[in-house]
């Protein structure tokens, strides 16, 4: 029963891409419909497992020879414990969710039908990726989610800018997911196979040593890295934004980078038998909040601020996972998911009504008089900043138990910076839209979102229902899930051992001083930008220094930049293509002119007189008898 | 007391033949008769022979055979001619007075070739061989108004007639050493005097008749010439259903060593290399489509000569499949490029100019045709060079099968250009849409069908095939 509605989960969206794909290609309504239900279905089998499975204690696992070569068979399955289960649901809810409101956003786009196949194939990618019960399985759809993703970021692809962003993303993500690949390699080669259950046992430290399981550790975190957009291969999230809201607010919640921190979840049993590894990842995780907060402060497109916002909270979510919170780092990702979704969603009203992407232009056109969506906004930019009783709050606070657990208090200082710095560039973006002031000129609105506007009609678009519907539900959500934390913390820890669960005090002292940061941060943001007599320019923005620093990405682009220019295009791949030429291209040439002469040479031959081939056949049998004779 | 019924597949052929003869002496021609009463008669020969495929039993004296292996054969054959006859719709470049003696003389070629795949007496071998020979000599010929089909005609009697000399020659050093022509005594002397350089070489020479037929190297320079003076029809007729019969008694003969001779093996060994290498390099200038695929038919003979040489089991059966898969690949080809060339004319690579919009159906067997004549998968011609080439290493003739291997690699290359010729050339002008008449289409996706389901079901086929060579291990 379990295992038929998670193959129907998993296969529903599947179907819905080939019929979408090969049927209604001409026939853009009937497309949405069909992968509307689809992705219902598995919504419904997922929370039908949910409850079904709420007090489990044992994994459900069901796995089917794929293929056999030789000695190795390859197995395909599902997997169900708390973490997939728990990951179905947000996936399946938000892939939803997002769906109805693409039906208002993509109304009238040219390639509506296939937008509705590619949502189909991502979250198909997306939901066979978390029922993975082997390594192997959920590398194939961790690729084919980046293949989804690929395909949704470029959707305009005739936009030259989005084929770049798409390719910039695709490349960056691979980059990371050699390693990921290189180091499950490791794991089979020394562990012998690929089962999850069995990788997260305690088995691989007795087969492998530890070296090898901080490699492999480190080589998996690279593929995390990639996907979850972490330092240092964070730059193609920002350039994402190229692809339609909607799909801006699936990539960043529930589906393509989530599934970063979720591998890092999945696996946290054998990432934990290495404190160096986990040392490691925790830094990295550190760096990427600290980095993503400063580029937040200081963009003026409302996309990419929760682009930015999107990478430190992962980081977040990386550090509590790194620092020992298995379920402090989960229940973030749960709840950023969906108060993520609901910021990409209201911004995207925003952009589809008034055709731009700047916060100031949006404040000058009047954004705030869109009630729905502002009051959503504010809900969700209160639970980003991790004010109560929304659910950021309650998670986030998890995630600093953990880290106030640890001996060094650096980690702990670094996080609370973070949250204040996450509130006040959360509150900078409210406050610029709720009062608008004739302040700082709007030069350089940026052509993204012009672009965005001609694909639409010029006048403003009231709020269709699709659009609000998902809005207001997930609004609800960010509201009560905070007061789930206990519930789901039992949950997920049904399987895991208790001394990786245990999460540590709780609201104890760093809660109430993340609380006062978070506070501080919405009050510097009203002061800088709420208050009536107030310029609206941050005091990052003051210094040119920073502000060059800050929205400029830190140069790190620059740095890829120059590093592909100069020793990737003029090292590299100068020397191979000199060695293509001259080298290989040559002999193959020289070789293939020289069976092109003989070619020539001999059918000349066979074009003389017969008394030449008669000599010819006689001669060969002279010669084939006379060895026949001596031999 | 002679059991006729053993021997109705060539009768009811000899009748068919005969029907011809009357046929030819009627006062008023009409192509049209004679191409409906040939279609129905030989497909009514397919169905004679697959009855008699579980046939057994010696008539004449022993020195005629029916076994399974024979009567595989005489499918292939009766099938061969089948196909041939059915792209003889349009046969534009015989006289129309002609066409009861060209079906009569392809009929008579393809009863000798049955006669010749169930003899087991050296002279009826021979005069077997001789008879399929003359009537293909003639049947060069009968594309008269070309004014190479003469000199074509001359030249492929001159080497035949020489090859023939040679294998008599063989044949009486052969009977002198063993002194019995019966294949069945040859058998059973041959392995105690197989060590005398004299005996090999008696089998050498014998073996240069059937060179001679497959087109292998020293006996391959009518060719070229043969199917470029031919009428289309005899050209694709001389490359399938000929080589069917050749593969089916050299498998006979050099079986008659038991593969026990090691310098056989070597002979054979070379002139299969030279063989295929000629052939192929010659090949890939040609821009006459048909001289083309005569080079390639030399080289095909080398390939079939690699299953033959390894004297096993494996090796005889995967001959005999590769048999199968000659007919019916270059049959394909054939077929395409006699559409492609309208007016019964020669055809050139740039007859097949833009023919993916002429005609996607053909463009696509032709695709299927030469992708499986290279041996790509999954046709049938992967799972016969597969087949052939494993027999070879499991005698340990790695070096021989390297060489092969090369050789596919460049043969793809001319047959890739082919398809660019089909596929990415446009035409100098707009050409019409190709005349497909329903048949056309029906006999295309036939063989686009078999060609591709055999490379995916080989098993049966396969399964055939070693029950047909069975008769000799």
């Amino acid at each position: 029963m379990s295992v038929n509605a998670a193959v129907l989960a998993a296969i529903a969206p599947l179907m819905a891409f080939f019929v979408t794909l090969i049927l209604t290609r001409k026939r853009p309504w009937l497309s949405a419909g069909i992968s509307v239900g689809a992705v219902s279905i598995s919504t419904v089998c997922a929370v039908f497992l949910l409850f079904r499975h709420w007090e489990m204690t044992e994994p459900v696992l069901y796995t089917s020879t794929w293929m056999v070569s030789g000695a190795i068979s390859i197995p395909l399955g599902i997997m169900l414990d708390p973490l997939s289960l728990l990951m179905l649901v947000i996936v399946g809810g938000i892939c939803l969710l997002v769906q109805i409101y693409s039906i208002g956003y993509m109304e009238g786009d040219p390639g509506f039908s296939r937008y509705f196949t590619f949502m189909s194939l991502f979250a198909w990618a997306m939901i066979t990726m978390t029922i993975s019960p082997t390594m192997l399985q959920l590398y194939v759809f961790w690729e084919l989610v980046g293949l989804s993703s690929y395909l949704l970021i470029g959707f305009w692809y005739e936009k030259f800018s989005a084929g770049q962003a798409g390719k910039k993303a695709f490349v960056m993500t691979r980059l990371g997911d050699v390693a990921f690949l290189i180091g499950i390699l490791l794991v089979l080669v020394h562990a012998g196979n690929l089962n999850i259950v069995e990788i997260n046992s305690l088995g691989p430290s007795e087969t492998m040593s530890p070296l090898i399981i901080t490699l492999a550790v480190l080589l998996i975190f690279g593929g995390i890295i990639g996907k979850s957009a972490q330092f240092p291969l964070l730059t193609w999230l920002p350039d994402a934004m190229e692809g339609p809201t909607p799909v801006s607010a699936l990539l960043h919640s529930a589906t393509m980078v989530a599934a970063g921190v979720f591998l890092f979840a999945r696996l946290f049993p054998f990432f934990s038998l290495t404190p160096t590894a986990m040392a490691l990842c925790l830094a990295i995780g550190t760096v990427s909040m600290l980095l993503a907060s400063t580029m937040a402060m200081v963009s003026r497109d409302i996309k990419q601020v929760w682009a930015y916002s999107t990478i430190s909270q992962l980081g977040y979510m990386i550090m509590g996972l790194a620092a020992g919170g298995y379920v402090a780092g989960v229940f973030h990702l749960t709840t950023h998911a969906v108060f993520k979704a609901l910021l990409f969603l209201c911004s995207g009203v925003f952009i589809h009504a008034l055709h731009t992407n700047d916060m100031f232009d949006i404040a000058k056109s009047s954004g705030r008089r869109m009630k729905i969506p502002v009051i959503c906004l504010i809900i969700a930019g209160a639970a980003l900043a991790g004010l109560p009783p929304f659910s950021g709050f309650f998670s986030k606070e998890l995630i600093l138990a953990k880290l106030a657990a640890l001996d060094n208090p650096i980690w702990l200082i670094f996080a609370l910076a973070g949250v204040f710095l996450t509130a006040y560039y959360t509150f900078r973006l409210i406050f610029i839209i709720l009062f608008p002031k004739p302040g700082p000129s709007d030069a350089d609105s940026t052509s993204i979102a012009a672009d965005e506007a001609e694909r639409h009609d010029v006048k403003p678009h009231p709020i269709r229902q699709t659009m609000a519907t998902p809005l207001i539900i997930l609004a609800a959500i960010t509201l009560v899930l905070g007061f789930f934390e206990d519930p789901v913390e039992r949950f997920l820890s049904a399987t895991v051992t208790e001394s990786l669960s245990a999460s540590g005090m709780h609201h104890g002292w760093p809660a109430f001083m993340a609380l006062g940061l978070s506070v501080a941060g919405v009050l510097l943001a009203l002061i800088e930008f709420g208050l009536p007599k107030s310029r609206q320019i941050g005091f990052a923005e003051r210094m040119p220094f920073v502000y060059n620093l800050f929205s400029k990405r830190w140069y790190i682009d620059h740095v890829y930049r120059y590093f592909i220019d100069y020793v990737i295009d003029r090292g590299v791949a100068k020397i191979c293509a000199r060695n293509d030429k001259k080298v290989i291209d040559k002999s193959i040439d020289t070789f293939c002119d020289g069976i092109v002469e003989s070619s020539r040479f001999l059918s000349f031959l066979h074009a003389g007189m017969i008394q030449y081939r008669l000599i010819v056949v006689f001669a060969t049998l002279f010669f084939l008898s006379l060895y026949l004779l001596l031999g | 007391m002679i059991n006729w019924a053993l021997f109705n597949t060539e009768i009811y052929f000899l009748i068919t033949a005969a029907g011809f003869l009357v046929l030819s002496l009627l006062p008023k021609a009409d192509a049209h008769r004679d191409y409906q009463t040939a279609l129905a008669l030989s497909a009514i020969g397919v169905g004679v022979a697959l009855a008699g495929i579980t046939q057994q039993g010696d008539i004449f004296a022993q020195a005629y055979r029916i076994d399974m292996f024979s009567q595989v054969f005489k499918v292939l054959l009766s099938m061969g001619l089948f196909l041939i006859i059915c792209i003889c719709s349009e046969l534009k470049s015989i006289p129309e007075r002609l066409h009861p003696e060209f079906y009569f003389l392809l009929v008579i070629a393809t009863l000798a070739m049955m006669i010749l795949v169930s003899s087991v007496h050296l002279l009826t071998i021979y005069i077997s061989l001789e008879l399929s020979s003359y009537c293909l000599y003639i049947l060069v010929y009968l594309r008269t108004e070309h004014k190479r089909s003469l000199s074509a005609t001359i030249r492929y009697f001159i080497i035949g007639a020489t090859a023939s000399a040679v294998m008599l020659f063989g044949l009486a050093i052969l009977y002198s050493f063993v002194g019995s022509a019966y294949l069945i005594d040859i058998v059973n002397t041959l392995p105690a005097i197989i060590d005398r350089p004299i005996v090999i070489i008696g089998i050498f020479f014998t073996l240069a008749g059937f060179f001679f037929k497959l087109a292998v190297f020293p006996f391959h320079f009518w060719v070229p010439e043969a199917y470029h003076g031919a009428s289309n029809q005899v050209a694709a007729y001389i490359a399938t259903a000929s080589k069917v019969a050749a593969i089916a008694i050299l498998i006979r003969v050099i079986a008659l060593s038991g593969g026990h001779s090691e310098y056989l093996a070597k002979v054979l060994i070379c002139l299969s290399i030279i063989s295929m290498t000629v052939g192929n390099l010659s090949a890939i200038v040609q821009k006459d489509l048909k001289k083309l695929l005569a080079y390639s038919s030399i080289a095909h003979a080398g390939y079939a000569l690699i299953g033959i040489l390894s004297m096993n089991h494996a090796g005889y059966s995967g001959a005999v499949f590769y048999a199968l898969a000659l007919l019916i690949l270059k049959f394909t080809c054939f077929f395409v490029v006699i559409k492609a060339a309208t007016e019964g004319q020669n055809p050139t690579m740039a007859h097949l100019a833009g023919l993916h919009q002429r005609s996607p159906i053909l463009a696509l067997a032709l695709l299927v045709a030469l992708f499986g004549l290279a041996g790509i998968p999954p046709t049938v011609g992967f799972t016969g060079k597969l087949l052939v080439f494993s027999a070879a290493i499991q005698q340990g003739y790695f070096f021989l099968v390297l060489i092969a291997m090369i050789n596919v690699v460049i043969s793809l290359y001319y047959y890739i250009l082919v398809l660019k010729a089909a596929y990415l050339t446009e035409p100098d002008r707009p050409l019409s849409e190709l005349p497909t008449p329903m048949s056309v289409k029906i006999l295309a996706a036939a063989m686009i069908t078999a060609i591709v389901a055999a490379g995916f079901f080989p098993v049966y086929l396969i399964r055939i095939a070693e029950a047909a060579t069975a008769v000799f291990i």
